[in-house]
């Protein structure tokens, strides 16, 4: 019975590209958003007014990840 | 109707004779209209009255109390009474308050106290050491260690002494004498030394341990009849100690709002800012009050406060914007966009009838425990109601197909009614459609947010500045547009033209700039990633339940019920973060980026209650 990559049509190599195109993007995104989300909280501590603009910049780095997204669809064959 | 902008506010200056400042003072907090700008002239600015600083002090002394007596949701009514009744009894609600306090404090310590004491015994427990005996002899002592008695019985250069073995620790006992011999092998044969509690209790640990509890459950007596009695003064005073709190706060207010006003020797000015529509009833009521004594003239400039003019269900979505930032005075007031499209973005993404309503739920949980974000929570509300009829439309209850032929209601329940209604698509088996539609939404919004951009533009500055910092955008993606579906001779001369104006309209920022409009669009997809996923963790849920199910048995059911219910209840409060948040996003980042400013500064009439 053919199983995972083989199943859905997929060569192994465009699989585990895809793989790889997601799971660095949402580290480096987590990475990002680590570093952001510490210094963010500490902004809302002095003034809650800020949310807004923390809340934006905590989720810039959601592009790289949207990238990967778009990458792993490409090289399998998505679109 | 929805209006776009900001409500059109004016500027106006209030001057009259000192006598009338008070009467003004009091129908324009009762009006609550003018928001008050601070003077800063070259006239001195006005005194607080004189009663602005026993009151302050009287609230301080109010407020501290109130945090201190003990809540209960039906106290929360205010009660009328006097300044002078509260004022009157008030030393003596403070001190009995106090004094309450601090015999709950005593005896909360006193309790550790003991519970500390009972784990003393407790490792004693099983021996036959009478403690409180030994202690009151002259010639013997103790010492409580977790021992190992052998070693120490090897160390030890004495044999004046017995041991006591309890559970735990064991009990030495020893002559005075011996006392150093004692001590020094302890110090190598136990793990630890125990201290010993100054007032050692008489009779066997068991016995001890007995009297202790007694001890523990008369301080815990005591301890409940002063809470019944701080209960009892709590509901004789918080209610009226709140009234006054009201009060006070109101009389406060008007005391020092002197001290924004421009004064003279015998006259005072006051600037403020009231909505257009309202200045006549202000100009009325204000006259009137003064009978005739003060003048009320209109002024011109400065930086107007926003007041949000928005009806009905928009209104509530105004505070997702100021979360974000207030809008300018003379820009688009978003909230409307923001009630067209992130319901509609939060419902794609969830796109599940059962999920809207847990989400619904959730969300007047909230609205009726937390007062200070109801109209957060109002608009989610209204994202739930999309949920639900997204849901509706890709047949989808907690991740089961709910409609169509492959409706579980009708393959497992003989429904076949169901099977009959027709459904959008399925998001598991279509996904190049969500892709697509993902897509398109995000060309949709992003040029929203050009036009609107435009219309900001062309509002202040005309038409060509309109056309060459957003209108050159949207041109280059017709640019695109062209190239990809006729060919690069029609494509590319236009986003050539698209280019330079943007080069002058923006200059090489916006040149910089042209990569992130790819990025912006790109970010939509966010909406086919969650909703697939949210698809997919509800499946995976019903798939480890059905699994339970499958096994039968009373256990395999109860297994099954309670993987579906936990799974769902988390499924529910992730998908409320991913939706609300990457909802939210797409509204901030990526089409606010193309017009929002704002920066503007909130509209906080004198008067207003909760105004801080």
């Amino acid at each position: 019975m053919a199983t995972g990559a083989e199943a859905a049509g997929i060569g192994a190599y465009p699989a585990i590209s895809a793989a790889v195109a997601i799971a660095v993007t949402a580290l480096a995104t987590a990475w990002a958003q680590a570093k952001i989300g510490a210094a963010g909280v500490g902004a809302l501590a002095e003034d809650d007014g800020l949310f807004g603009n923390v809340l934006i910049l905590t989720v810039i780095p959601e592009t790289m990840v949207i990238f990967g997204l778009v990458v792993a669809l490409v090289v399998t064959g998505f679109i | 109707m929805v209006k776009i902008k900001p409500a059109e506010m004016t500027k106006i200056s209030i001057t009259g004779p000192k006598s009338q400042l008070e009467t003004t003072i009091d129908t324009l907090h009762d009006l609550n209209l003018l928001h008050i700008e601070d003077y800063d002239g070259e006239l001195e600015t006005g005194e607080p009255r004189d009663e602005a600083e026993g009151l302050s002090e009287l609230l301080v002394d109010i407020r501290s109390v109130l945090s201190k007596l003990p809540e209960k949701e039906n106290r929360r009514e205010k009660q009328q009474a006097s300044v002078e009744e509260v004022q009157e009894s008030f030393e003596e609600v403070r001190s009995s308050v106090d004094r309450l306090k601090s015999e709950i404090e005593i005896s909360k310590r006193r309790i550790k106290e003991l519970e500390e004491e009972k784990d003393f015994y407790k490792a004693l427990k099983g021996s036959e050491a009478d403690l409180g005996k030994v202690r009151s002899t002259r010639s013997l002592d103790v010492a409580v260690a977790d021992l190992k008695i052998d070693r120490f019985r090897e160390k030890v250069d004495t044999d004046r002494y017995d041991i006591f073995k309890g559970r735990k620790a064991s009990a030495i006992v020893f002559e005075k004498e011996v006392s150093q011999e004692v001590t020094s092998a302890l110090q190598e044969a136990s793990n630890e030394v125990h201290s010993i509690p100054s007032d050692l209790r008489e009779g066997v640990p068991s016995e001890a341990l007995r009297s202790i509890e007694s001890d523990v459950q008369d301080v815990r007596d005591d301890r409940e009849e002063t809470e019944e009695e701080l209960e009892g003064l709590a509901d004789e005073w918080a209610g009226k100690l709140r009234f006054v709190e009201g009060f006070l706060t109101e009389r406060i207010e008007k005391a020092e709002a002197p001290l924004n006003f421009a004064t003279t020797e015998r006259a005072f000015i006051a600037e403020g800012w009231v909505p257009s529509d309202k200045y006549d009833t202000l100009e009325e009521e204000v006259a009137n009050a003064a009978e005739g004594k003060v003048h009320i003239q209109k002024e011109d400039g400065g930086e107007a406060p926003v007041k949000h003019d928005n009806r009905g269900p928009v209104q509530s979505f105004e505070s997702l914007t100021d979360l974000m930032a207030v809008p300018k005075y003379n820009e688009i007031d978003p909230s409307a966009i923001i009630f067209l499209t992130f319901p509609l973005f939060f419902g794609f993404m969830i796109g599940d009838f059962g999920y809207g309503l847990t989400t619904l739920l959730v969300f007047y949980a909230g609205y009726r425990m937390f007062e200070g974000a109801q109209d957060i929570f109002k608009s989610l509300m209204w994202a739930s109601f999309a949920t639900m009829a997204f849901g509706l439309a890709f047949g989808d209850a907690f991740g089961y197909v709910i409609f169509g032929e492959n409706s579980v209601l009708a393959t497992q329940f003989g429904l076949e009614i169901f099977a009959q209604i027709p459904m959008l698509f399925h998001r598991a088996t279509h996904l190049g459609q969500v892709f697509t539609v993902s897509a398109l939404i995000g060309l949709v919004h992003v040029n929203g947010g050009y036009l609107i951009g435009a219309y900001n533009e062309y509002s202040k500055h005309g038409l060509k500045e309109a056309f060459l910092e957003k209108g050159s955008w949207i041109l280059l993606e017709v640019g695109v547009a062209l190239w990809y579906f006729v060919g690069m001779t029609a494509g590319l001369p236009v986003m050539l033209i698209a280019v330079v104006a943007l080069y002058v309209g923006e200059g090489v920022e916006g040149i910089v700039e042209i990569p992130s409009l790819m990025s912006n669009i790109l970010s939509y997809f966010r909406i086919f990633g969650v909703s697939v996923a949210a698809v997919a963790l509800a499946a995976v849920v019903n798939g480890i339940a059905s699994t339970a199910f499958a096994t039968g048995g009373l256990l395999g059911i109860a297994m099954g019920t309670a993987i579906l219910v936990i799974g769902h209840v988390f499924n529910t409060f992730i998908k409320i973060m991913e939706g609300f948040l990457q909802g939210i996003r797409l509204h901030y980042v990526e089409m606010f980026g193309k017009f929002y400013e704002g920066g503007g500064k909130k509209y906080a009439p004198f008067g207003a209650r909760d105004a801080s």
